[in-house]
């Protein structure tokens, strides 16, 4: 966090309400687009909220913002919004996926220029990996119906918890409202129940946007358009006569290869400006892995271009896609999910229910000497139940349902 | 000549005369002088001997002082060191336990963060 605030203190004041964050045009001979912000958190404002209303993956504000607690940051502390990304190192047409930076970028030709909007995914996990490779849209379908897979339901019925074969649209399926299937069979581009998964290994493969992002892409995009997915957690790209690395957390089987590959890239330019790197700053970059765009190299000396500045962006009156919580109600039901001494857990415990999918709400109360965290307002005690079992198979807390309060 | 002699004698004698009177009374004089300085010094002895006695006595005093002086500095020094080390004791086991809740804080961080990541698989 230190290191955002020296940054960000030691830049001339440049306050902008807005910033764009999801579609650029591309300079031609340019890798880089967007621009990195700074933004000041408010009291209640949890990271996951804020990589929402900016199109981030938790993943990318995470790495950005090194040491910041992701569900109870301190109120008034400046976080870096990493909106700058270096176009991955593929051919500039159709969809990209960088499995690495969990970004989708999706080219489109505008006249002459060129244009590339990119939004912020969820992907496969280490057992079940998003494949890479070439692949097109096969087809397209809204409200799509979730059929189980026989893996998943296995998953599940472990847990307790039974799926039925198919389901159908709406708050429970997990497809969300969209999803273009893609040509390799089982694997989906599609938008999700659960939007904090965003920027998580936590999918069986598919590929996962933000609901907002889903219905773009969704109509931007017609069936045939050519998929490309790359593992690239190494980017290197110029803007205006000064080289970037853009460095993010590698896999365990991609490092070598990909630090190889990085390293015969930079010493190929290094040869050809007759120049020496600057590689300490090369390293430090890579061993950092805050996923944002490093500059590391003049390319024209003396040029005395320089290496684009965050700017500051003023806080939204209301995050997009912020969790609500709805007031209390006497005569509702609810579930004491958590009863604990120490306030910055019972509030990390109450972020994380609120960002379930569907989202459960949930608040604390604080006691004498400890801290409720309770979920609800629930309709009836089935409801209750229903959350109560959520809570256990999904995050493993034993919850205790309480009745309504009776009013005399 | 024979007045001479006469002379010389009788001056002989009477010198020898006057040398015995003198002797007498100086002897007697020196005698009460002695026994006046005898006395100053038998005094003197004695308040020697007393001053002895009392340096002596103090001197044990000033050992007895300082032993118990020695004795209570080494006491209050253990005690110093003592209580120091009891501080530094209790401050390492703050830090320790401070450690140990920011380790839990951290552990339990973790396992939330975890839990929520598992939380959000399909």
């Amino acid at each position: 966090m230190k290191r955002v605030q020296e940054t960000a203190e030691s830049f001339p004041s440049h306050h902008e309400k807005e910033i764009e964050r999801n579609k650029f045009p591309v300079a031609r001979g340019e890798d880089v687009i967007g621009r990195l912000a700074v933004i000041r958190l408010e009291k209640g404002d949890t990271l996951p909220d804020i990589a929402r209303h900016f199109s981030l993956g938790i993943n990318a504000i995470s790495a950005a913002n090194p040491g910041v607690d992701v569900w109870v940051p301190e109120a008034g502390e400046r976080i870096m919004l990493p909106l700058s990304f270096i176009l991955p190192d593929t051919p500039r047409k159709g969809i990209v996926v960088n499995l690495a930076t969990m970004r989708l970028f999706q080219y489109k030709e505008d006249g002459t220029s060129l244009l590339v909007s990119t939004y912020p995914i969820g992907v496969g996990t280490n057992e079940r990996p998003t494949p890479t490779g070439r692949m097109h849209v096969a087809r397209k379908a809204v409200r799509p119906t979730w059929r189980v897979p026989a893996s998943i339901a296995e998953d599940h019925r472990k847990k307790g918890d039974n799926l039925p074969a198919e389901v159908p649209p709406g708050p429970e399926n997990p497809l969300g409202e969209y999803a273009l299937y893609l040509s390799k069979t089982g694997y989906l581009i599609h938008g999700t129940n659960k939007p904090a998964s965003i920027g998580l290994t936590a999918t069986n493969g598919c590929l996962r946007l933000y609901p907002e992002n889903v219905k773009t892409l969704f109509d931007d995009t017609p069936v045939k358009t050519p998929v490309l997915i790359v593992n690239q957690p190494y980017l290197i790209g110029q803007r205006n006569g000064v080289l970037y690395l853009e460095a993010h957390a590698p896999t365990e089987q991609s490092d070598a290869l990909e630090l190889e590959k990085l390293y015969k890239k930079l010493r190929t330019i290094e040869k050809k400006a007759r120049r020496t790197l600057d590689w300490k700053k090369v390293k430090e970059a890579q061993a950092e892995a805050r996923g944002i765009p490093v500059p590391i190299f003049e390319l024209s000396q003396g040029s005395g271009k320089e290496a684009a500045k965050p700017i500051e962006v003023g806080h939204p009156e209301t995050l997009y896609g912020k969790p609500e919580i709805p007031a209390l109600k006497l005569e509702a039901w609810y579930v004491l999910a958590a009863d604990v001494r120490d306030k910055i857990e019972a509030q990390r415990i109450a972020a994380i229910i609120n960002h379930q999918g569907p989202p459960i709400p949930a608040r604390v109360f604080p006691k004498s000497d400890s801290y409720r965290v309770i979920a609800g307002p629930f309709n009836d005690g089935s409801e209750a139940k229903k959350a109560a079992k959520r809570l256990k198979i999904d995050l493993e807390i034993d919850g205790v349902v309480i009745e309504p309060v009776k009013i005399n | 000549m024979r007045k001479s002699l006469l002379l010389i004698s009788m001056m002989l004698v009477l010198a020898t005369l006057m040398i015995g009177c003198a002797t007498t009374g100086d002897l007697e004089k020196v005698q009460a002088q002695q026994k006046q300085i005898d006395a100053k010094a038998d005094q003197a002895l004695r308040d020697a001997q007393a001053a002895k006695t009392a340096a002596d006595a103090a001197r044990v005093k000033a050992d007895e002082t300082s032993v118990r002086a020695e004795s209570a500095m080494k006491a209050a020094a253990e005690e110093r060191e003592k209580a120091a080390a009891e501080r530094e004791k209790a401050v390492a086991e703050r830090e320790k336990a401070a450690a140990e809740k920011e380790k839990m804080a951290d552990e339990k961080a973790k396992k939330a963060g975890a839990a929520f990541e598992k939380s959000m698989k399909k």
